[in-house]
């Protein structure tokens, strides 16, 4: 937001870039290679819902697309509402580039529907080799990725596998460098 | 895919409020102006008065959130200590684009919440024990995306620079209150003339005194609009008008008012539940540094029947 529209106390919606995700698609080959981790099958979306009758005519209709689309590419698909009243669409396919290719169509089908500035995050999981979460959060506002590593269902995260993860990931995604911008995002429904 | 779903609604421009706050800022900055010119047209220097009031601003930008946090009796608190807090601003400052506010609690049944800090990076989220219990988690949601909003529009730092200039003329009077106590109304003073006597003295201590009246009334119209403005941004960050409007009743004590008993079980009881006629009297209006409940209410209620597209 620029400076005039804080002056004038202005607020905006902030736009949504997707172009950033399909850096997961390469970087799954040397998170696996290298370190060790296991890429999950389901991968999800999260966005909030808006108190319209627009809203729930559109994401109606887009639920019946979402849903065609999902049986030509063979992928799972559902949708689900957790904790803190965000909407999930999760994404099931066993071939990790399907998943990284599904998540942006419907990241772009989300966006051209309007639904843009409500998109919050992607998540891709991925497990240790002892069965420990991994989430790459994809941040739709920045078009950025991090690490979110939660610590059993103790609201505590693992920041020091975090930090090992954003460095050696650095190269290959584009990486949030301000870690005030690390968002947690609790109650991850896959 | 080539099917097309229907178009999400717009969130539209609150070119009223936008106008609004850009008169109540041209104005300011005139009447700032006009006061620098009086000052100027009479020889008061000017300079040690400006470097005093920088000084003083100066303190009061960078000291704020810290101020404000020792005022309420707030602390600050981790993850760890605040969980749900914690995760429900991540979520709300993801969504805009905000770095993460420190987050602080503040002891006391009182509900309030509030942002400060000089900038977005600075920023600190406060919020009392009594918001928290009586609030349910949407609502208080809504409170801490109004609170965002606050950091998001800058507001620590445009109510800090329009108050610049009331500041002066308010050292003004004073050291010209205090000149005339002690030093009479000779040049022994702070300020030093060139010209003119007692008369020009009595005009510029006029015109301070006026400068600082209206500059004040202004200010509290802008710090009005501004939290007209907040409103407006935690509804369209929450996607949901409804939530900040039924905090906001709970907070103000309305809602208590809404009967949730059965009419037949309260019949006898009715007399309980008229409400006094709630009317922001115009003067206090003009005084207050929040809008009246009604007109924050009738605010969302429109963006709300613009969401729906009615």
């Amino acid at each position: 937001m620029g400076l005039f529209d804080s002056l004038l106390g202005r607020s905006r919606p902030v736009p949504s870039k997707i172009e950033g995700l399909f850096a997961m698609a390469t970087a799954q080959v040397t998170l696996e290679t290298q370190l060790g981790l296991k890429a999950g099958e389901t991968a999800g979306i999260c966005f909030r819902a808006v108190e319209s009758n627009y809203f729930d005519k559109a994401s109606s209709e887009l639920d019946g697309l979402l849903q065609i689309s999902a049986k030509e590419t063979g992928t799972n698909y559902q949708t689900k509402t957790d904790e803190f009243g965000y909407r999930w669409i999760l994404v099931s396919d066993p071939q990790f580039e399907n998943l990284v290719a599904t998540i942006h169509i419907v990241s772009q089908t989300l966006k051209e529907n309007g639904f843009g500035d409500q998109l919050l995050a992607a998540v891709f999981r991925f497990t240790t080799s002892s069965g420990k979460p991994i989430y790459w959060i994809y941040n739709y506002k920045r078009g950025k990725f991090y690490p979110f590593v939660p610590e059993g269902n103790t609201r505590k995260r693992d920041n020091s596998i975090e930090l090992r993860l954003s460095s050696t990931m650095d190269h290959e995604l584009p990486m949030e460098k301000e870690l005030e911008r690390w968002y947690a995002l609790w109650g991850i429904p896959f | 895919m080539g099917q097309t779903v229907s178009k999400m609604a717009r969130w539209g421009r609150d070119t009223q409020l936008s106008v609004r706050m850009f008169i109540v800022m041209f104005l300011l900055a005139a009447v700032y102006l006009a006061f620098i010119a009086v000052l100027a047209a009479y020889g008061v220097r000017f300079v040690p008065l400006a470097v005093m009031a920088v000084g003083l601003l100066l303190v009061q930008y960078f000291m704020s959130d810290k101020i404000a946090l020792w005022s309420m009796g707030a602390h600050e608190v981790s993850p760890q200590e605040a969980p749900e807090l914690h995760a429900v601003i991540d979520r709300l400052a993801a969504s805009i684009d905000l770095p993460k506010p420190r987050v602080a609690i503040a002891d006391t049944p009182m509900p309030n919440a509030f942002a400060t800090g000089r900038s977005p990076k600075n920023a600190v989220v406060a919020v009392t024990t009594g918001i928290m219990q009586r609030l349910d988690p949407q609502e208080l949601e809504a409170v801490l995306a109004h609170e965002l909003s606050h950091i998001r529009n800058r507001d620590v730092m445009v109510m800090t620079l329009a108050s610049f200039f009331a500041m002066v003329a308010q050292l003004m009077m004073r050291w010209m209150f205090w000149g005339s106590m002690f030093g009479g109304m000779g040049d022994r003073g702070g300020d030093r003339r060139d010209g003119g006597g007692g008369g020009a003295m009595i005009l510029i201590y006029l015109a301070s005194i006026l400068v600082w009246i209206i500059s004040f009334f202004l200010i509290r119209a802008l710090s009005r609009y501004r939290e007209l403005a907040a409103d407006r941004g935690a509804a369209i960050i929450t996607g949901a008008p409804s939530h900040l409007m039924s905090a906001l009743m709970k907070i103000s004590g309305v809602m208590n008012r809404i009967p949730d008993r059965d009419l037949r079980e309260v019949q006898q009881m009715n007399a309980f539940f008229i409400v006094p006629a709630i009317h922001a009297d115009s003067f206090t209006g003009l005084l207050s540094t929040h809008p009246s409940l009604e007109t924050r209410l009738e605010r969302l209620r429109s963006l709300s029947r613009e969401m729906e597209g009615l």
